[in-house]
């Protein structure tokens, strides 16, 4: 007697996560045995490569159309999911490095460091290969709880623990609210699974639009708390100012990826479905346009209002969000394409930005003030002409990968009829453009900095010259990636 | 292959001044300056490309070196070699910097000229600004920054607004990529209201490059800040693309938005040309000068634009390749005389003619052709504008004739404050490096002013494009208030 197909594992699929996984495992047991704690963070990043060769393996399975998924679609390794396990394997590589260069000097070098990044990592690829509300769950729980211990990771500052208690106590919140969401997915569809549910909201004899509406409204909510989406983007501004740097690195490439990974799932399968043939779908379009909006105006404003780079890169992280938002709009389109283009332009120069900052701030992690920056490009030339290509492509101006992702989301929202929305974004770009520059007028035109700048570390020499390189790669040649995306396949959902 | 090498060549030229220093420098400069101009000679008669660059989105790297595009990237390149040339001797702090901007701005500019896709275009429209930014802020005047910031905040404003428009020029007419040619097919479809508000997006953009009022307040601090060599002024002028712009892509995509705007653009366009000649009348700052007199020239390739009928279009654009030779000129001369008398404080010149007559009888021909003496380059397009304007609008033709007068109040006038009247200093005469930098374009001049045909007839090819789609705008298409406004027009 054989099994039936749901329950015969396929481990191709599970392959880059179970790697994370035992690489996490291993960490530890080195930090247990109180070998050499450098040699942590070199072990993190081989299995942080070994992983991204098996997610690499599982996109090219995507291009000749024999795409692995497993547990019948539950756990999914089409093109989207490997191509966003890729990109939070890069970003949790490039966080790894800052982390490695940093730690040290920051007394933050405790064992468990590595373990739980790569724990996190692990609930990252889990949450972005979901093809069920329960594996979405666990991927982000798992995830998550890395993070909260991460964000606090500073014993000894106040603004340290806050920020880990915020972001937990927010967070435990989330998940209450996507729990809610689920069981009253579950109860309007009776089941968990994506392809199950749209398939019984698309069946002829299905009436409980109003129960699936509400619960797709509260899955979003609960996603949009990762995501950063205005209303719910509160905890961002703290949690990433009060954690140390190469923790807001991390949770703002790649819990950031993980999270709009779920959510264009979430709304290319259920919200696609639910909106088959009736009027209550359109409400969960029209709350989700609502949020893109608001967290479109109130990030940029946001971020225009900050004196402290670090803090006006927070709000800039919850206005990208909705410059990501704009592709989740367009998800029956090209929207998927789109999202994985910009998380991968916004990962490298996110990633740059931060690991510039923290080449800048002292010992204590604090000093991003602007005046830091002043004479920067005289005193250093390297380090100020990255952080400007990094700001002008965050600004979405070319021919920087940046550009490119803006110029794809607002495409794929104008073609799925949100040309108003897009509008805005744009309107909101020239916003984005003047923070982002104030930067670079900082760094060039202000005399300034007295204070002596440290040597650039080895670590983070490389993240930011792999960062640099990206950032102007993608952006002048994103046919290579954009072509192996379009040439994938894709089990749920569209492309 | 020769259009993509003519817009690659000068940004690999500019990475590798980064590199070098000092003499190495100077000499990568010059021997790129006059590569880069060979290669662009060579855009007669090349085969154009298109490759997908942004597979899956219908945005392809297509460039073209025949058409207007062509000719306007042959005259810019050519204004570029002296260009270079002048500014590797006067820039004196970290010149190779200046010159690696210098080519980053050439490139930018040959793939505006030569772009067929209209988000490259855009792409490369964005990247010229970069540039343009870099030599203001870090060659500038005593006030720089706010002039940039001024200067920034009107360019990317008005990119953005184009960006909307061009995003959605494609999903909404259903094109099956962003190529000119399946644009030209697909915008058909798009209905009159549709039109007016993408034309508006381009117009926006366009507006503040080209510049006319009431967008046109940054480039007058541009100018007055910008280093005294003049060089960055030159490469300003070349950037000056809106009315190309307009020509190669709103006014023919967009057929009904423009009939729709052209009403009140002409006659901004005809205020904008007059308004600044006479107010480059009253300037006593010679950059500033230039400066007005500049957007006066750029007030009349307006006004042959959007008065949208075949000589105008044509004339707009000889104008437009016209003026980058004699603008370009002045502001290179206004570098020689800050060179000599370190002050563009017109008070403090005043009877050089005695002492430099060679420089003097120069400066007075580039200003006859700058503003439209017969036979010199200005003159064909000038008259062809006007000429234009007047089948248009005869109100716009009048204003813009207005400013033709002007025009020779403040051209006559900076000569005589200049070179007339009581001897200020005695003055050398060109040196060597001088002359190797004014008389390709003096000759230039005359060339452009002799034997318009050629030219004349490649910008009337295309202008017949816009002038044969606005033959399709039936007056039952266009809302009633536009038919009113163009009866009082007429």
């Amino acid at each position: 007697m054989s099994l039936p197909a749901d329950f015969v594992i396929t481990f191709a699929p599970l392959a880059p996560a179970l790697t994370t996984l035992v690489f996490g495992m291993a960490t530890l047991l080195f930090a247990v045995f109180e070998v050499d704690r450098r040699a942590n963070a070199s072990l993190a990043l081989v299995g942080v490569a070994a992983a991204a060769v098996f997610a690499l393996y599982l996109l090219m399975q995507g291009q000749v159309g024999e795409a692995y998924a497993g547990f019948g679609l539950r756990y999914l390794a089409d093109t989207p999911a490997a191509a966003f396990t890729l990109i939070i394997l890069l970003g949790t590589a490039l966080a790894i490095l800052v982390s490695k260069a940093d730690l040290e000097r920051l007394r933050l070098d405790h064992p468990e460091y590595y373990p739980l990044i790569l724990f996190s990592a692990t609930g990252a690829i889990v949450l972005a290969s979901a093809g069920d509300l329960i594996t979405m769950l666990l991927g982000l729980e798992i995830m998550s709880l890395a993070v909260y211990a991460l964000a606090a990771w500073r014993q000894e500052s106040r603004q340290s623990q806050e920020a880990g208690m915020k972001y937990f106590l927010l967070g435990a919140f989330a998940s209450a609210i996507l729990i809610y969401g689920i069981a009253l997915t579950f109860g309007a569809g009776g089941r968990f699974d994506f392809a199950g549910l749209a398939v019984a909201y698309a069946s002829p004899g299905f009436d409980a639009h109003v129960l699936g509406a509400l619960g797709a409204v509260l899955l979003l909510a609960g996603l949009g708390f990762k995501v950063a989406f205005v209303p719910f983007h509160q905890w961002a501004p703290d949690v990433y100012t009060g954690a140390p740097t190469p923790v807001t690195t991390f949770m703002a490439v790649v819990v950031k990826t993980a999270a709009f990974a779920a959510l264009l799932r979430v709304v290319g399968t259920v919200v696609s479905g639910l909106g088959v043939g009736t009027a209550v779908g359109e409400i969960v379009w029209v709350a989700l346009a609502l949020l893109v909006g608001a967290t479109l105006v109130v990030g940029n404003l946001g971020a225009l209002l900050q004196s402290g780079v670090k803090r006006m890169l927070a709000y800039s992280a919850v206005a990208h969000a909705g410059y990501l938002g704009l592709a989740v709009l367009g998800v029956e389109g090209i929207g998927v394409r789109a999202a994985i283009f910009y998380l991968s332009a916004y990962t490298l120069m996110t990633v740059g930005a931060f690991a510039v900052l923290s080449a800048l701030t002292n010992d204590d992690d604090r000093g991003d003030e602007l005046e830091r920056f002043a004479g920067l490009g005289a005193r250093k030339p390297f380090l100020a002409a990255s952080l400007a290509v990094f700001m002008l492509s965050l600004a979405g101006l070319p021919p920087f990968a940046g550009f490119i992702g803006k110029i794809l989301v607002f495409q794929a929202a104008i073609a799925a009829d949100y040309v108003a929305l897009a509008g805005l974004g744009i309107l909101t770009s020239v916003v984005a453009v003047a923070y982002y520059v104030r930067v670079i007028t900082f760094m060039y035109f202000r005399e300034g900095g007295s204070e002596p700048i440290r040597p650039l570390a080895p670590p983070l020499r490389t993240a930011i010259v792999v960062a640099l390189v990206g950032t102007i790669l993608l952006g002048l040649l994103p046919g290579f990636w954009l072509g192996l995306l379009e040439r994938g396949q894709v089990l749920l959902g569209s492309l | 292959m020769i259009p993509t090498l003519l817009v690659v060549l000068p940004f690999l030229l500019s990475a590798v001044l980064l590199l070098v220093r000092g003499e190495v420098a100077r000499l990568v400069a010059l021997a790129g300056a006059m590569l880069t101009f060979v290669v662009a000679i060579l855009l007669v008669g090349s085969s154009p490309i298109a490759v997908p660059w942004i597979p899956g989105f219908g945005v392809y790297f297509a460039l073209d070196g025949g058409g207007s595009g062509g000719f306007l990237a042959l005259v810019a390149s050519f204004v570029m070699v002296p260009t270079i040339v002048w500014a590797s001797v006067r820039v004196l702090d970290r010149p190779a910097r200046f010159l690696a901007a210098l080519f980053a701005m050439w490139g930018g500019l040959m793939g505006l000229f030569l772009a067929r896709d209209l988000v490259l275009f855009y792409v490369f429209w964005e990247i010229t600004l970069l540039p343009s930014l870099v030599m203001l802020a870090g060659w500038g005047g005593p006030q720089r920054r706010a002039a940039m910031l001024k200067y920034l905040l009107y360019a990317v404003a008005g990119s953005f607004a184009m960006l909307i428009a061009v995003l959605a020029l494609r999903p909404l007419s259903g094109a099956a990529s962003y190529l000119f040619d399946d644009l030209m097919l697909a915008t058909t479809v798009l209905d009159g209201q549709t039109q007016t508000w993408l034309f508006v997006g381009f117009v926006l953009a366009f507006a503040v490059k080209l510049p006319i009022f009431p967008v046109h307040h940054w480039l007058i601090d541009f100018h007055e800040q910008n280093h005294a060599s003049g060089a960055a002024d030159v490469a300003g002028t070349l950037y000056k693309v809106g009315g190309f712009g307009l020509f190669a892509w709103a006014l023919p995509l967009l057929p009904t938005g423009a009939a729709v705007a052209a009403p009140v653009l002409i006659a901004l366009a005809a205020f904008t040309a007059a308004y600044a000649a006479v107010i480059a009348t009253r300037q006593r700052h010679l950059k500033r000068l230039l400066a007005y007199a500049s957007l006066s020239h750029m007030g009349l390739v307006a006004v042959g634009l959007f008065g949208l009928h075949l000589a105008g279009l044509t004339g707009a654009m000889y104008l437009l390749a016209a003026q980058m030779v004699t603008t370009g000129g002045l502001f290179l001369i206004s570098g020689m005389l800050h060179a000599r008398r370190g002050t563009f404080d017109l008070s403090a010149y005043g009877g050089m003619a005695a002492s430099a007559p060679a420089l003097a009888a120069t400066t007075l021909f580039v200003l006859f052709a700058s503003i439209g003496v017969p036979g010199l380059a200005n003159f064909p397009g000038e008259f062809l504008t006007l000429l234009g304007a007047f089948q248009a609008n005869v109100g716009a033709g009048v204003v813009a004739v207005l400013a033709v007068i002007a025009a020779g109040v403040y051209g006559v006038g900076l000569y005589a404050r200049l070179y007339q009247g009581p001897e200020s200093a005695r003055v050398s005469d060109f040196r060597p490096v001088e002359i190797a930098v004014i008389a390709p374009l003096v000759l230039a001049t005359l060339v452009l002013g002799l034997f318009p045909a050629a030219p004349l007839a490649t910008f009337e090819a295309d202008a017949a494009i816009t002038v044969a789609r606005q033959a399709t705008v039936t007056a039952g298409t266009l809302p009633d208030v536009v038919l009113v406004l163009q009866g009082a027009g007429r």
